[in-house]
This record gives structure tokens, C-alpha cells and sequence, in this order.
């Protein structure tokens, strides 16, 4: 079952002759339990897809439907709502906030509504699996880089989201914690059946990625995992 | 400078935001350097435009000649010149007149007032300059007609501004001035007396010794009362310091508060573009150069929002400050307040940069690597269990930054608390002034009327109780000059009259009596003590001290009994009937209703009625101030969360990411700023509460509303005593007198120089030392008792008590001329031969026995 489809996604952003078209017509489909790697240059929109799929953005054109509800034709509150329940984030700075520990970290998202208890139970599940349960009561300055990106996926899954979007979950993170983010995504994505888009430079996401898929001249296409690494590192046109 | 403005145009809000904080600052601060400039300088102002004399010198009536005579013989002397006092006269003019007009004759050479619209008095025609408080009062202006008893109608040719007194009605005594050789020409040759020095010295530091010469040879002068240049600027300052302090204070606490919030959003904007700094200082920036790009952005922002701020706050003020200046009878800075507003323009610039500057100043300090990746010391949480939802996040975000939000409640609470102090005042002296309760009175209206009718009165609807009010002006018995107020109700006075109670208890019969801290203060007394008390009728009663009240009436100098003792020893003692009304009736429909039954109720207030008006005045300036003040109040709670949104510009990101709608957001915000609401609002409420016990809100209040000015012309004043409320000991030696006269303060001395005729102890004892004054008009025993002026200097003297040193009169001044009328003769040789007509203002010729 796709949980996201999208077709003929058209964005530009800037005005007049600093305008730029950074999507012209691009096609996604990923189905719930399949990791989808978005790779591709700086600049070609990768972060700007992300984006238009969590609902935090609009595209110019095109429609787009994620667990069920077509995004482009949302409300503000419906967008909201579907952010709620609907999606979770994981970005590259984590995004922790600093005055409040892991765990509250984590609970962020059900002080804004959700089904309360039942989020603040898997939560602290959830902190459990990811090994952090000692560290629960750490502010986030204390924490390592690996153990901020575990709780801000902690936090990501909270809501029981039927769409993780992770943008460059490893950017921040040396090899060793960014293999363990990458492999954590694999087993949202396989053990929970969650659709996982992953956006990255990091060209190991491809080895555990079930479909890479490459942002060019606006259009996503499909390539092999082993093609993953000219991708990224082909010049900018 | 272009880059800086490009980057202020590239985040207007926050631009506009710290405007709108310098702004607000600089409004109260030109409020405040607005009304304190004007009153801090208006006298000096008043008093070099007019001309004021150094010295002015009353007495009663004279041959020119006989003064002249001795003042051309004083020491430093650079100019005199004389005038005749007429006092209680009728004028009337648009439909509006006064029984208490004072002319002043006015005679060749120097003034004394600026005519400050139209011109001065020629030598002919039937003219008249008015003073600026009757101008305006009754609107005169040249051209006018007012019509002066005894003169008719006299086309008014200018309005004069002497600072010797306050203006009309502030003072009950309307001026106008009138040129005595027009009256001869006038009236026919003849030649009026004078009544009164204008002395001009070449040296008014030496003023001393030509007082004391001039008092050595004032034998034979009778009712000589000196007022100084310098006794009426302290006087007047009295008045006007407790407004300066105030705005001062008030300005100042406002002023820290902008800077505090200056920096704190400062150092926001500096840590937020931290690896900015960083790549300046990485590409060769010094450090001052950062501090400077940084501290121009803000002098950019700053010179045009303070230039908009001083002249907001000054137009403010303008006009209540222009009123108080007009009741003074003062002139107001004109354009010279441009000077100390471009001062505060300087200063608030320099502050500003200063205060903006410093962060960055700070953070170029640090290692360049460092700042360079934004470092940015991690917020110590609060480990606080905090609500859940987006309000408990706010809280939670808001105390994470414990300096910025101590900061923030001290400012928040700081002022409020100036504010509601502030409005608390205001609220005050209009209670002073509309609320007899606010000076314990139950009663809304009296009733001349004897006391047999107080049952009758008590029957009109919408009166709740009446009973018959004794009002005795007495004096200590062993110090007379100590005078006091006896108030007698027949039953429990607290029906009526309810000061608080501070010690003792209330009183249960005809030999006790309440006293008011004021009294218990001056004359020693304690419960248990007692009180004598000397009546005008020459008795004496004496009651136990049962109670110390906290009367403000009167400056506390009242005693509370039952009428017994009182009417024991003066049967022919009259009361009003007090009225208290039923609650929510109408004081109009019960005046109505008791005026039916041919009774004439009056109004009780709180203050009197002349100084309701200034009082309105004052009440008026202190809510202008709050206005401004509570702009920076608001300024500083919208600065802190514009803080806190910038700041937490990242987690509202991750907030709306996760789903927190715009509700959520607000809830965040209001969190924010409940977090220091919630801690500024006890905290400025106990400050306010604690300020109010201070002595000297109260005390203010009770000098503002107990400002009695001299109901004479050429008197001023009188406010001292009042401002002894809540002292130990009264400062000076003025004390109040009534006494059936006039009800002024005058100095104890005052008693010596009073007319036979007045019957009072005090005035009984100064009428002996008088008559041996008179009996022996020799220099030395004008030394030792002098006929109505002070002389002896260290010990109580039979003149009711000690006069004060030549130092204290400067600081001290009489009522004004004599109380009697131009055409009254009480002396029976000398110059007294003079007669005037008692029908017109022909002079008499004199008499050169």
C-alpha cells in the first residue's frame, strides 16, 4: 500500500530572475515499510521535497497524498492536524530543545494534542529500545551527537506516524553513530511498517535504502544503489 | 552607515521594537525633564522677568515720607519703590465678581510683575493691569472692563505675572494693579499712604544686614512683616520639590528599565548572529570595529525614536505642566527647555550605544574560533515540573533564562509598581479633593443651622443621621502657640468623623478626648496625658487623652470630644449640623430637599476649595506620567517575549513540525509571558504597598493637599506645617491659625503683630506685648519686644512663643497685608490720620500731627 503518492510536483522558489525551479514534475510513490533514499547535489531540493511531503511546505502544482489525505488540498488546520498524526521528522541538528531533558524531548510532540497517554507510554517504549533510558533525564548539552539523534528519532515516532522523513539524519554524526541512526531508520521502516523517506549526502544510506532515488533537474529518478555515490558527487549544472 | 541601514531594513520589526522601547523611555524622560525643569526654574524665571524685589515689607498704612526716610538710611540699597495695599474690594467682570480683590497702588519706578500680555499702567486714565490667574479665570484680557468698587468700570490694559504669591484662585485674593498718579489725577491732589516696600539690593547676599537695620529702625512702624526673595523660593519649592523628586525617581527607574532592555535584546541579537562576529573578527575586524557596527545600528534606531520620545513626552506634559506653572504663577521654560531635553537627548544616545555596544564589545573578545561556530552557553533548565501542553512549555522556556527573566520581572514589576503608586496618588488627591472621606469624614454636607434642628434634618429623606458639629479653634494652653482644632459631637463622633484609631481607644465621655498624631506630635501628648486647651473666649478646658487618631485634617493637629466641657465654657458656641447621607443618595437632592425647608446645606470636601484646583491639577499630571510609565511597562513585557520568540525561533520551528498550530504557539508566548506576570505582579504589588507605608507618598500627598495659600494678596503662603506629617517634631515654628480671622498659616510670631482686636490667647498675650510697645516705641524696646515684628531671636518671649532667627524668616513669610479694610482707621495717630472715603477711593490728605 503507498502511503505516499505524488505526482507532478512542481515547486520554484525565489522571484523574477532569481527564480528557480527546483521541481519540475516529480513523481513518488513509497510504500508503508519501504526506506526510499532521496539523494542528490546541494541545492537540487531534496530538503524542499521533504518538506512539501511532511506538509511544512506547498508545492506550486502537482498533487500529493500521504496516508490517505491529499496534502495539496488541506487547510492550514488540516495540515496541522496531519502533522500531528500523520508524520514524523528527523533532522540533521536534531533540534533538541535545550532547556528540556531527552524524555521531554521526546513527549514535545503530545503536549500539542495526540492520544496523550498512549504517546507518552510508547515514548518512554521508545526510549527504552533506543537504549537511552539512563540518559532520559539529560539535558540535551549533556548528550553525545548519537544519543541527541536517537532521542529526536524517539521523538519523530512518538505519534506512531505512518511517515518518518529524516533529513540528513547522519550529517551531524560521525561514522559509527551515523551507521546506527541509518540502521535504526531500516528497522522503523521494516519492523514497524512505517514508508521512511530518507534525504542524504551520505552515500552508505544507499546500502540500506529499499529503493534510491536520485533529485535531478527537478525530476526524481530511480537509480542502483551502487550509483549512489556519483550521484552525490556530481558537479552542479 | 548604508550597510548598517540595509541591515535594519532587513528585520523591521525588531528595528521598530527597540524604537519603540527608546521611545517610550525617552517619553517619560521628557516628561519628566519637562515638568521638573519648568518647576525647578519657573520661580527663578518669574522671578527675573518681574523683577521681583528682594525684599517686600508690609505694614500698616504710612506717610510716604516716614518710610522713605528710613530706607533711604539702610545699607545696600540699589532701588525702592512703594505701593498701597487694598485688600477686600469687589470686582467683578463676565458676569463673575469677587469680594476679595486686592488692589495694589502701584507708584512711579520699578514693578515688581511682568506684564505678560498688553502693556503696562500709563499715568493717566482710569487703567488697570490684571493678574494672569484672574485673566484666565474669568477670561480678561486687554481691552476688558472690570469694574473695581469704588472705581467702576476700568478698561483693563495688561495681564501681569509677580511671583510673590500664587495666582488666583489658588490664592483667594484676586490682584490688579492701579497706578496712583492716575488716581490723583483722578481723584484730585492729595496723598495716599503706602503700605508697602519693594526693596531692590545691590548685594542680596548681604540682605542680612539690611533686615537687621531695617528692623532696628522700625519703631513706630506698626504690623511690619518681612518676605524675602529667598523665603518664597522655598516656600514654592516645597511644593514643586515633591513633584521633581517624584518625576525624577519615577523618570530614572523608567530610564533603567529601557536600558535594561536594550541590552537584554542587544545581547539576543548579538548571540543569535554570533558566527557573524566570529567572521568578522576571522577576516580582521578589531574588536572595537564590531562593537562599533553593532552600537551604530543602534544609534541609527535610537536618535530619531528619543528626538520622537522627548518631544512626545514634552507635549505630553505640556499643559498640565503649564497649568501648575500658571497657579504658581510662574513662567514656563519657553524654548530654554530645549537645552536640558538635548542633554537627555545626548545622554539616552550615549546609554543607548553604550548598553548595545558592550555585548558585541564582548563577544569579540572571545576567541574567534569560537564564536565562529555560534557557541552559545547551554540554558541551565530549571528542573521544574511544569503544566503540560503548550502553556506549561512556555513557562518552562521562559525560566530556563533565569537572568533575562529576573531582568524582565524587574523591570515588569518595577514599573507597575510606579505606575499604580502613581495612579494610587493621583487617586488620593482626588479624594482630597471630591471625598471628604478621604480625610475620615462620614459627612457630605453641614447645615448652618441651630443645634435643635438637627432632628429635623435627620428627617429629610435621603439623610441617613445629621447631629450638631462643634468646631472650636484653640490653642495649648501652655504653648499658644501651638494651635489646634476641637472638633465636639454630642454621642460617638465616629458616626461622623472616623480617623483611624493608632493608640488607645475611642472616648466614652465629656472629659476625654481623641488628638490627632499630628497634635500628639507637636505638643508631646500620649494617651493617658492631658490636653488644655485655651478657647477664643479666654476659658480654658482640659480633657484626658484617651486616643491617638490618624487624622490628616488639619495635619493631624485636631482633638476629637463630646461638646459638654465646651459649651461649659463658652455657652454661645454655634454649631453646623452635620449630614451624612444615605448610600447611594444624591447630594444634589438632599441640598434641594434642605434648601425647601429653607436651610442653606453646604458641600464638605476633602481639601478646601482653593486647593481643589491645584490639586485637580497635580492629580492630572501624575496620570499623564503613569500614561507614559506604563508604555515602558508595556514595552518591557513586549520586548521580553519578542526576546523569547526570537530566540526560540528554532523550537517554534520544531514545534510547528510536530503539529503545534498557531494556537499552540500563542500558548507558548502567553506561557512566556505569564511566567513573568505571574512573578512581576506580587512583586509589584508589595512594592507598591511598601511604597505607600514609606512616609513619603503619604506625606506628599498631605503636603499637596495641605498647601494653604495666603487667602491675602502679596501672602504666600503658608505650606509648611502640613509637610510635618509623619515628622517627629515640626521643623519650624509656623503654626496654624484661625482664630475667627482668617484661615491661613501664619508664623507663631504672626500673633505678636495682629490687631487688638483679634480675641484670642495668643492674640491676648501679643496684644499686651504690643501695648508695651506702643506705650514705649523706643529702639530699645523694639528690641526687646518689638511691635510686630521678631526680634528676639533665642527664648520664648511674651509674643506667643519664640520668633525664629532672621535665617528662618527668609524661609518664612506672612499671610499678606494686614486683615483690614482700606477704609477701617485703628490707630489713632501718625499716619493713621489718613482717611479714606468710605464710599470712593478718594485719599484724604494727610494729617502731619
Amino acid at each position: 500500500m503507498a502511503v505516499v503518492r505524488a505526482r507532478a510536483l512542481e515547486k520554484t522558489v525565489g522571484a523574477g530572475r532569481a527564480a528557480r525551479r527546483i521541481l519540475a514534475g516529480a513523481d513518488l510513490d513509497v510504500h508503508a515499510g519501504e526506506l526510499v533514499a532521496v539523494l542528490g547535489r546541494s541545492g537540487s531540493g531534496k530538503s524542499t521535497l521533504l518538506h512539501i511531503l511532511g506538509g511544512l511546505d506547498r508545492a506550486d502544482s502537482g498533487s500529493i497524498e500521504v496516508a490517505g489525505l491529499r496534502l495539496d488540498l488541506l487547510g492550514d488546520r488540516a495540515q496541522v492536524d496531519f502533522r500531528r498524526h500523520s508524520v514524523g521528522f528527523v533532522f540533521q541538528f536534531f533540534h533538541l530543545i535545550p532547556e528540556l531533558t531527552g524524555e521531554e524531548n521526546v513527549l514535545l510532540p503530545t503536549r500539542f494534542g495526540g492520544d496523550g497517554a498512549r504517546s507518552a507510554r510508547r515514548g518512554r517504549e521508545l526510549i527504552e529500545r533506543l537504549g537511552l533510558r539512563e540518559v532520559a533525564d539529560s539535558l540535551p548539552h549533556t548528550l553525545s551527537g548519537g544519543e541527541q539523534q536517537r532521542f529526536a528519532m524517539a521523538r519523530a515516532l512518538v505519534n506512531d506516524p505512518a511517515l518518518v522523513l529524516a533529513d540528513e539524519p547522519t550529517g551531524n554524526l560521525d561514522d559509527e553513530a551515523g551507521r546506527v541512526a541509518l540502521d535504526l531508520l531500516r528497522s522503523i521502516a521494516t519492523g514497524d511498517g512505517r514508508a521512511v523517506v530518507l534525504v542524504t549526502h551520505d552515500p552508505r544510506a544507499a546500502t540500506v535504502a529499499d529503493r534510491v532515488v536520485a533529485l535531478d533537474a527537478g525530476l526524481l529518478v530511480p537509480r542502483v544503489p551502487a550509483d549512489a555515490a556519483d550521484v552525490v558527487a556530481a558537479p552542479a549544472r | 552607515m548604508r550597510e548598517a541601514l540595509r541591515r535594519l531594513r532587513a528585520r523591521p520589526g525588531r528595528s521598530a521594537l527597540t524604537a519603540a522601547g527608546v521611545a517610550a523611555a525617552c517619553a517619560m524622560l521628557g516628561a519628566a525633564v519637562t515638568v521638573s525643569y519648568g518647576l525647578a526654574t519657573g520661580f527663578d524665571r518669574a522671578a527675573e522677568r518681574a523683577d521681583l524685589p528682594d525684599l517686600i515689607a508690609r505694614f500698616d498704612d504710612e506717610r510716604l515720607e516716614t518710610i522713605d526716610d528710613r530706607v533711604r538710611a539702610l545699607p545696600n540699597v540699589e532701588a525702592r519703590s512703594y505701593r498701597l495695599e487694598v485688600t477686600d474690594i469687589r470686582l467683578a467682570a463676565n458676569g463673575r465678581s469677587t469680594e476679595k480683590g486686592a488692589a495694589q497702588v502701584v507708584r512711579r519706578g520699578r514693578r515688581g510683575y511682568a506684564v505678560v500680555e498688553g502693556r503696562d499702567l500709563s499715568e493717566r486714565g482710569a487703567e488697570v493691569v490684571i493678574e494672569r490667574g484672574l485673566a484666565n479665570e474669568w477670561g480678561l484680557g486687554p481691552g476688558g472692563t472690570l469694574d473695581i468698587a469704588g472705581l467702576g468700570p476700568v478698561r483693563v490694559v495688561g495681564v501681569a505675572v509677580a511671583p510673590d504669591n500664587v495666582a488666583f484662585p489658588l490664592a483667594s485674593t484676586a490682584r490688579v494693579y492701579l497706578s496712583n498718579e492716575a488716581l490723583l489725577q483722578r481723584f484730585g491732589e492729595g496723598e495716599a499712604p503706602v503700605n508697602s516696600l519693594l526693596l531692590w539690593t545691590h548685594d542680596p547676599d548681604r540682605l542680612d544686614e539690611t533686615l537687621a537695620q531695617a528692623r532696628a529702625v522700625s519703631f513706630g512702624i506698626t504690623n511690619l512683616r518681612f518676605l524675602t526673595r529667598d523665603g518664597v523660593r522655598v516656600l514654592v519649592g516645597q511644593a514643586a520639590g515633591i513633584v521633581i523628586a517624584l518625576l525624577v525617581a519615577f523618570s530614572l527607574i523608567a530610564l533603567a528599565s529601557a536600558v535594561l532592555m536594550l541590552g537584554a535584546s542587544a545581547r539576543t541579537d548579538v548571540q543569535r548572529r554570533l558566527a557573524q562576529v566570529g567572521m568578522l573578527r576571522a577576516i580582521g575586524f578589531s574588536r572595537m570595529g564590531v562593537a562599533g557596527r553593532y552600537g551604530g545600528e543602534a544609534l541609527i534606531v535610537a536618535v530619531p525614536a528619543a528626538i520622537v520620545g522627548l518631544a512626545l513626552g514634552a507635549a505630553l506634559v505640556t499643559r498640565p505642566s503649564g497649568r501648575l506653572l500658571e497657579t504658581l504663577n510662574e513662567l514656563g521654560p519657553g524654548s530654554a527647555l530645549l537645552a536640558p531635553l538635548g542633554a537627555c537627548l545626548v545622554a539616552v544616545v550615549v546609554v543607548v550605544g553604550v548598553a548595545t555596544a558592550w555585548p558585541a564589545w564582548r563577544a569579540a573578545g572571545r576567541p574567534p574560533a569560537e564564536t565562529l561556530r555560534g557557541a552559545d552557553a547551554p540554558a541551565e533548565a530549571l528542573r521544574l515540573r511544569s503544566p503540560s501542553g503548550g502553556f506549561g512549555l512556555g513557562l518552562r522556556l521562559a525560566m530556563a533564562r533565569k537572568a533575562r527573566l529576573a531582568g524582565s520581572v524587574a523591570v515588569v514589576a518595577t514599573a507597575t509598581a510606579v505606575v499604580l503608586l502613581m495612579l494610587a496618588l493621583a487617586g488620593l488627591l482626588d479624594g482630597l479633593r471630591d471625598d471628604p472621606s478621604s480625610v475620615g469624614k462620614r459627612y457630605s454636607l453641614t447645615v448652618a443651622a441651630p443645634a435643635e434642628r438637627a432632628d429635623e434634618v435627620a428627617a429629610v429623606p435621603g439623610v441617613e443621621a445629621a447631629a450638631p458639629r462643634y468646631l472650636v479653634q484653640g490653642a495649648d494652653s501652655f504653648r499658644l502657640g501651638e494651635t489646634l482644632k476641637v472638633v465636639a459631637f454630642p454621642g460617638d463622633h465616629t458616626d461622623f468623623e472616623a480617623p483611624p484609631l493608632l493608640a488607645g481607644r475611642r472616648l466614652r465621655s465629656d472629659a476625654e478626648v481623641e488628638i490627632g498624631r499630628g497634635l500628639s506630635q507637636s505638643l508631646g501628648l500620649d494617651v493617658g496625658g492631658t490636653l488644655a486647651a485655651q478657647l477664643p473666649s479666654g476659658r480654658e478646658v482640659r480633657f484626658r487623652v484617651v486616643g491617638i487618631v490618624g487624622a490628616i485634617d488639619s495635619d493631624g493637629r485636631v482633638a476629637y470630644t463630646r461638646p459638654g466641657r465646651l459649651l461649659d465654657a463658652d455657652p454661645g458656641l454655634r454649631p453646623a449640623i452635620a449630614v451624612r447621607l444615605s448610600p447611594g443618595t444624591s447630594r444634589d437632592d438632599v441640598t434641594g430637599r434642605l434648601a425647601a425647608i429653607g436651610l442653606a446645606p453646604e458641600s464638605v470636601g476633602g481639601a478646601t476649595t482653593s486647593n481643589g484646583r491645584f490639586l485637580g491639577v497635580l492629580a492630572d499630571l501624575l496620570r499623564a506620567v503613569a500614561a507614559i510609565n506604563a508604555l515602558v511597562c508595556l514595552y518591557a513585557l513586549v520586548q521580553a517575549l519578542a526576546l523569547t520568540a526570537t530566540e526560540r525561533r528554532g523550537t517554534l520551528a520544531v514545534m510547528r513540525s510536530f503539529g503545534a498550530g498557531r494556537r499552540h504557539v500563542l500558548l507558548v508566548l502567553g506561557g512566556a509571558a505569564l511566567a513573568q506576570v505571574a512573578l512581576a505582579a506580587p512583586r509589584s504589588c508589595s512594592e507598591e504597598r511598601r511604597s505607600r507605608r514609606w512616609p513619603w507618598p503619604r506625606r506628599s500627598a498631605c503636603c499637596l493637599s495641605g498647601l494653604r495659600w495666603g487667602p491675602r494678596s502679596g501672602g504666600l503662603p503658608l505650606g509648611t506645617p502640613s509637610c510635618r506629617c509623619g515628622r517627629d517634631r515640626p521643623r519650624s515654628r509656623w503654626s496654624r491659625s484661625r482664630w475667627g480671622c482668617s484661615p491661613r498659616w501664619r508664623p507663631c510670631w504672626w500673633h505678636a503683630g495682629q490687631s487688638a482686636s483679634r480675641s484670642s490667647p495668643g492674640c491676648a498675650r501679643s496684644r499686651r506685648c504690643r501695648d508695651r510697645g506702643r506705650q514705649a516705641p523706643r529702639a530699645g524696646a523694639a528690641r526687646s519686644c518689638p511691635a510686630g515684628g521678631p526680634g528676639r531671636h533665642s527664648r520664648p518671649s511674651c509674643c506667643s512663643g519664640s520668633p525664629p532667627p532672621c535665617s528662618a524668616q527668609r524661609g518664612s513669610s506672612d499671610g499678606g497685608a494686614s486683615h483690614r479694610p482700606w477704609r477701617e482707621d485703628r490707630r489713632s495717630s501718625g499716619p493713621s490720620a489718613i482717611r479714606m472715603a468710605t464710599a470712593s477711593w478718594r485719599p484724604a490728605p494727610v494729617s502731619r500731627s
